[in-house]
């Protein structure tokens, strides 16, 4: 996912964290965060309607609370009220995005991205999962995608950094080596 | 024959991949957020460093100028239409480089040291990074040596010494290249074995042409080739067709290779032509980027583009091996508007400059150089004595002919010693005209210019001296050879030189006078 406004949404992210921790809300604010972010996700029409610049500020933000009272908490529900009058609300998606990147620091878990050319055995993902977190020190979300064309070995992406232990990678490697040598 | 089992095709297989490690690869990478115009933007790679090479798909290159926040600002080497959003983009560890070695002499290569003139890989061993930091105060010493550059005006009275920085600027049109081309090919000189004897040091050149047609490089190519100038020459091309990157960084390319004969003890000349592209380039680069403008558009820090390029120039203390690195840089003016921002900056760092005008370029005059405001800061000390004495008398003498020359156009009557002064100077910058890919070896520089200076072209009209300077420098190689190599050898005038030298002039202007009368008779 690219960040249209990378800066302004973490911005906003800090500052709810910061409110968060304040209240000792952390988690269940994370939580209402989720659910918001699910719904930006599956719903197309609430998107649009928050993009547009036609709605006005009070439409916007009534339509939200009648969304969100009650299912999300109070200060998930005030701070989106917040942006929705600071006419951020645009950025609501990245917001969530950067606030879970946030959480995570603060709860020590890190999401890294396995790539397999095979879909793992529970067996195997879970050996993975426990050698990731020794290695990492911190608490291993797998996100797991199949790609039939790095043919077998995983990919295994933590943040910036890659582990390429795939065949085409070591073909392309071999290849090299091969026009190298003569 | 026997036939060749399929055992043994394996057997080799094998061994050739003997060495492949079945290991896991770690690298960074990133993702791209917005290409176009030669520059990309990466999300990612926060641990990328400034002008780091990175690693597009399609093999594509891109370097590292801007580091921010969440993002990397790159310029990319290739075409960035191959380049699409959301593409991965790979670290590589290393920053630009530049392969450097005797393998460059006598190729065409781009920005990168890749070769482009069809004649396969360049050999090379090393690896040198394209921007590298000028050396210190210590690891210097003034400049000594000279570097002939074979043309009389240059060489008389604005001398180039080895490891000096000196500014050829001009409009277009007026010459500028073929003064750098001239220097390049008066070097051929100092590859022979009479140049060893003369305890002349070897020169390499490297000419970076940057910005320029690609028919006027080809040109150059040719030209070198055709006098023999390729085997020590390399030229490192980006032409107008390059994207924008490969123009920004050319000329640190070819800092780099002269370095690497610098630190090897040898001396190296670089050529960029022309400063002003690159500046545009990066010009161009920073707009990109969004770097604020300054003036002209320019960015901030447009002055040390030049400077640390410039201040790579050096010749080295003797504990260091002595080498040097002589840079001629080229700058393009517009309408004659030395005032302008790049001109202002490029004479400001340089150690002189060697200004050339369209107006004398038109009038015949060429080399076109304006000596009023020609200058040589530091070469001075290098020129040979026997050129110095000589020569000395010259830049003082055009100086004051240029004044009278515009008082006299009043057309008032004249004194006698006006007149031969106004006489004097007609015939010295006749003197001073030479054609082009002719450079004239010192000795001969000598002996024509202590001619002049001496009064002996006086009364030569002036539509014989160029005649005179061939047929006298002809009696000389044939006759006097020995006199020509005594000047070469001692580097300076004794007495008795001197006096034998007045002798066969005066004797062969005699002979030359009577030609002058006999060809007058006959008009």
């Amino acid at each position: 996912m690219t960040m249209k406004n990378p800066r302004v949404a973490r911005r906003y992210a800090r500052a709810l964290m910061t409110v968060a921790e304040e209240r000792d809300a952390v988690d269940s604010t994370s939580e209402s965060m989720a659910m918001i972010s699910r719904v930006l996700g599956s719903s197309r029409e609430l998107r649009l309607l928050l993009a547009s610049p036609i709605v006005p500020e009070s439409r916007k933000a009534s339509i939200v609370r009648e969304l969100f009272q009650g299912r999300a908490g109070d200060l998930a529900m005030a701070f989106v009220e917040l942006l929705v009058r600071k006419h951020r609300e645009v950025h609501l998606a990245e917001v969530i995005i950067q606030f879970q990147a946030l959480h995570d620091e603060l709860r020590n878990i890190v999401t890294i991205e396995v790539t397999s050319a095979v879909a793992l055995k529970p067996g195997q993902e879970k050996t993975l999962k426990a050698g990731l977190e020794r290695r990492t020190g911190k608490s291993v979300r797998l996100r797991l995608v199949g790609d039939p064309g790095i043919m077998g070995g995983l990919v295994i992406k933590i943040g910036d950094t890659v582990l390429d232990a795939s065949v085409t990678h070591q073909l392309a490697r071999l290849r090299e080596q091969f026009a190298k040598s003569s | 024959m026997a036939d060749v089992r399929p055992e043994e095709v394996s057997a080799i297989l094998r061994r050739q991949l003997a060495g492949f490690e079945k290991e896991t690869d770690t690298y960074d990478v990133g993702t791209v957020l917005q290409v176009g115009d030669g520059v990309a933007r990466v999300y990612g790679l926060s641990r990328a460093l400034m002008s780091e090479l990175l690693e597009f798909p399609r093999g594509i290159f891109g370097m590292v100028l801007n580091l921010e926040e969440d993002n990397v600002g790159c310029v990319l080497f290739g075409e960035s239409s191959e380049i699409k959003e959301g593409d991965t983009v790979k670290r590589t560890g290393r920053v630009a480089s530049m392969p450097v070695g005797e393998a460059m002499l006598g190729r065409v290569v781009n920005a990168l040291g890749q070769p482009i003139d069809n004649r396969g890989p360049v050999l090379t061993e090393q690896l040198m990074p394209i921007d590298r930091k000028a050396l210190g105060v210590v690891q210097r010493q003034p400049v000594k040596e000279p570097l002939q550059t074979g043309l009389k005006a240059v060489d008389g009275m604005i001398p180039i010494g080895r490891g000096q920085r000196e500014l050829i600027i001009g409009d277009r049109q007026t010459g500028k290249t073929a003064i750098a081309l001239d220097t390049i090919i008066n070097q051929k000189f100092t590859h022979t074995e009479e140049a060893k004897a003369l305890g002349v040091q070897p020169v390499y050149c490297i000419y970076v042409a940057i910005g320029q047609k690609s028919s006027t490089v080809a040109q150059v190519v040719d030209k070198l080739q055709a006098e023999g100038a390729m085997p020590y020459t390399t030229i490192i091309a980006a032409p107008a067709s390059d994207p924008g990157p490969m123009q920004y960084i050319s000329p640190y390319s070819g800092a780099t290779l002269g370095e690497y004969f610098r630190d090897s003890g040898r001396h190296a000349l670089v050529v960029y032509d022309d400063l002003t592209r690159q500046a545009q380039a990066y010009r161009q680069l920073s707009l990109l980027l969004r770097r604020p403008p300054g003036r002209e558009a320019y960015p901030g820090d447009v002055f040390y583009l030049h400077s640390r390029l410039l201040e790579r120039a050096s010749k080295l203390s003797d504990e260091l091996g002595g080498g040097s690195l002589t840079a001629l840089p080229v700058i393009e003016t517009q309408a004659n508007d030395v005032s302008a921002y790049i001109p202002t900056n490029v004479i400001s760092i340089t150690d002189g400059q060697i200004y050339l005008e369209p107006g004398m370029f038109n009038a015949g005059i060429r080399p076109a150089i304006n000596i009023g405001i020609s200058v040589s800061r530091v070469g001075g000390s290098a020129q040979i004595k026997a050129l110095r004495k000589v020569a000395g008398r010259l830049r003082i003498e055009l100086a004051q002919y240029r004044d009278l020359e515009a008082f006299s156009k009043f057309g008032s009557d004249l004194d006698k010693s006006t007149v031969a002064q106004l006489r004097r100077g007609a015939a010295l910058v006749e003197l001073l005209k030479q054609g082009q890919y002719v450079p004239m070896p010192v000795e001969q520089q000598v002996v024509m210019i202590f001619a002049g200076t001496n009064g002996v072209l006086d009364d030569v009209p002036l539509d014989h001296i160029q005649r005179f300077e061939k047929e006298f420098l002809e009696l000389m190689q044939l006759q006097h050879a020995d006199l020509l190599r005594t000047i070469a050898r001692v580097k300076d005038l004794t007495d008795d030189t001197t006096s034998r030298l007045k002798e066969i002039l005066g004797s062969f202007k005699d002979m030359f006078m009577a030609s002058v009368r006999a060809a007058v008779t006959a008009a």
